[in-house]
């Protein structure tokens, strides 16, 4: 397990990291969200070494962070970066054995992604003359192609289309093994909801809520939504419950005794038709707005 | 650690090949190669070891006057073609097929020539005709040719006999203190530039996070070391290739034992400034910013470099142990004069010393420029800086 443990950044009087604490999961695939300067790539950065944390560390499997474990680590940084002017093969050949494969292996690792990106055929060509989402494709899999022991990708999917998003997504699933931790960083909310399983919502520096998926989007309160072909209004004079909006058809209600819904749908059933009735699952963009507010 | 392969030795290896597919690294080698071969063959063509020079003669006495030249400059400088007539022997001249006819005149001999005779041939034919004539008229005054140069003889004692003539000494001491401004100039800017490379396109990124900083430092300059000295190798074997295709060979015996000295002050020079050098790349973050950054860099050769061509000979002594500009001048030194042994031994710990703290303050600001790619950094305030 990947762990960021009590992380406080400062440069200067400012301060970009206060107190930031939240594990990565192996297997699991978290989100790590926040708005513009909230602190996501400065966290990504001391999780990979390139910058010093002020206070705080980095620990994986209970053990703080080395060079040599970190070594072995997968990264996407957020400014996109290889050598233009190099062929794409011998590039993810040298990232490679960077990250501590043999020749061989590396030679292996680099063809079979290649095919798997669909690149195979443009491996000796050189970096700078392939599409931006082609380029996008080869820095992901110079990302991959150590078989990484984690990964920290910093806004992996920016820039591409939704099919190439598709086929990275479906990449990583195949790639990433259930041992190996997943951040990502991105502030495509729709995008995190479908791939993450857990979340971390950073705000000014601070993780304001953390958690499971499901969990977050569940909601603190049960709400339930009702949409019926008249007019809703009773709902008003229905004890146990908090209206929170009704608009002809349609109300949107806490329950506050539990398994009061369920007389609720008996009663809108014999009232006339239940076009939908259900408990509203918060998006993650109100849990967003909620959290950074 | 899945593998032994050590992060700098892999970058110096990516540092070569990347160099060795690059076409303006190749053609600049190839240009320089061709330079040096030049300089080489070229002396000794002119000095005209290409074969005897042709003079035609009708009589037996010029034939012998040309012999005579002939052993005089050591054998086979000229040789004798015999013409039937005056007319024959003009119109081999006049088509170039000789280089001068020499022709029996009223009172001696007279050298005829297309527009121009050669001084040298002049100069050889004059002499000979004198000798042979007067050693024709000592016979007839009954002198042996010993008796008549008797007491005539001149011969030269140097007191202080340097290896070299002066005129190749000054040679030598530019073209060597040239051989290593040349390269520590034109790698140290590819090694600023590979590295401002990797900063532009943000590269650097994933290096850092993979193999410490200092790996990356220490990768580049070996690479370029290697390279460079490589490069030194090749051309240094073109021009023995030369030397022994022109009969030059005796310039060997005085190069070949300062050969060893000057690759060492080579190695610790050059690591030095390459240090340097990958600090001016740190501390830009475009290309342009190079101009600037690898400013003091270029001082630390440019005015070691004008000095050694220049300065007065205790001045070059001085030169010779301040560190690089040391590299420039001892093994030039070593060449043109005698050395004590224990000078270039001095010099070499003094220069031992500057690398270890130059690379040493280099490594330290480029680990902590090098993660810098907002704008660019002066000297001064990346010292400042704290590390990452």
């Amino acid at each position: 397990m990947l762990r960021v443990a009590g992380l406080t950044r400062r440069f200067g009087d400012h301060l970009a990291l206060d107190d930031v604490t939240f594990d990565v999961v192996p297997g699991r695939m978290t989100g790590f969200v926040g708005a513009n300067g909230a602190g996501k790539t400065t966290t990504m950065r001391i999780i990979l070494g390139v910058l010093a944390a002020t206070a705080g560390e980095v620990r994986w499997q209970d053990k703080p962070l080395t060079q040599d474990v970190r070594r072995d680590f997968g990264y996407m940084p957020e400014e996109r970066g290889l050598y233009p002017k190099m062929k794409i093969r011998d590039q993810l050949v040298f990232f490679g054995r960077l990250h501590g494969l043999d020749p061989e292996r590396a030679a292996a690792r680099t063809e079979k992604i290649l095919g798997r990106l669909g690149l195979a055929e443009r491996a000796s060509d050189v970096l700078e003359t392939l599409s931006l989402g082609n380029q996008q494709r080869v820095q992901i899999a110079a990302a991959l192609v150590h078989e990484p022991i984690a990964l920290v990708l910093d806004e992996p999917f920016s820039g591409l289309d939704p099919l190439a998003v598709d086929a990275m997504a479906d990449l990583l699933r195949e790639e990433v093994t259930s041992e190996v931790p997943v951040l990502f960083s991105s502030h495509q909310l729709d995008l995190v909801e479908r791939l993450c399983d857990d979340l971390v919502v950073l705000a000014r520096g601070k993780v304001v809520a953390a958690g499971a998926v499901s969990e977050l989007a569940a909601g603190p309160t049960s709400t339930y939504r009702l949409v019926v072909d008249g007019d809703a209004g009773w709902l008003r004079d229905v004890r146990g419950i908090q209206v929170r909006d009704v608009a002809g058809g349609t109300a949107l209600f806490d329950v506050l005794d539990g398994a009061v819904e369920q007389k609720i749908l008996q009663e809108a059933l014999t009232r006339g038709q239940v076009l939908e009735f259900g408990p509203e699952r918060v998006a993650l963009s109100d849990i967003f707005r909620e959290a950074t507010r | 650690m899945k593998t032994l392969d050590k992060p700098w030795v892999l970058i110096a290896e990516r540092e070569i090949t990347t160099k060795l597919r690059d076409k303006t690294f190749i053609g600049s080698t190839l240009v320089m190669l061709l330079i040096v071969m030049v300089a080489v063959i070229l002396p000794a063509i002119l000095a005209g070891k290409g074969g005897p020079d042709k003079i035609g003669v009708i009589d037996d006495a010029g034939l012998k006057v040309v012999q005579t030249a002939s052993v005089t400059a050591g054998g086979d400088g000229y040789e004798a073609t015999r013409f039937s007539d005056r007319p024959a022997a003009e119109k081999a001249v006049t088509d170039g097929k000789v280089k001068a006819a020499l022709l029996p005149d009223a009172d001696g001999y007279v050298v005829l020539g297309k527009d121009r005779v050669d001084s040298g041939v002049e100069g050889a034919l004059r002499e000979a005709a004198a000798a042979v004539g007067m050693e024709t008229n000592a016979g007839k005054a009954g002198l042996t040719p010993a008796e008549l140069h008797a007491g005539t003889k001149v011969s030269l004692q140097l007191l202080k006999p340097g290896p070299l003539p002066d005129i190749v000494s000054d040679f030598v001491n530019i073209g060597l203190a040239l051989v290593f401004y040349m390269t520590a100039l034109g790698f140290g800017m590819m090694i600023a530039q590979s590295v401002v490379q990797e900063k532009e396109s943000r590269v650097v990124e994933i290096l850092a996070a993979a193999v410490p900083i200092r790996s990356l430092l220490w990768g580049k300059v070996l690479g370029n070391t290697v390279l460079a000295l490589t490069q030194i190798v090749v051309i240094a074997g073109a021009s023995l290739i030369g030397l022994l295709a022109t009969d030059q060979a005796d310039i060997l015996e005085v190069v070949a034992p300062v050969a060893g000295w000057f690759v060492v002050f080579f190695v610790l020079g050059f690591v030095a400034l390459a240090g340097l050098w990958a600090v001016a790349g740190s501390l830009a973050t475009r290309q342009e910013d190079l101009g600037s950054t690898t400013l003091p860099g270029q001082m630390i050769l440019m005015i070691p470099f004008f000095f050694s061509v220049f300065a007065g000979s205790s001045a070059k002594t001085v030169a010779s142990f301040v560190p690089i500009a040391s590299s420039m001048s001892m093994p030039g030194r070593m060449l043109t004069e005698d050395v004590p042994v224990w000078q270039p031994l001095v010099a070499i710990a003094l220069l031992l010393a500057a690398t270890v703290l130059i690379v040493r303050m280099g490594a330290r600001l480029y680990e902590r420029t090098l993660l810098q790619t907002g704008r660019r950094l002066g000297y001064r305030e990346a010292l400042a800086l704290e590390s990452k």
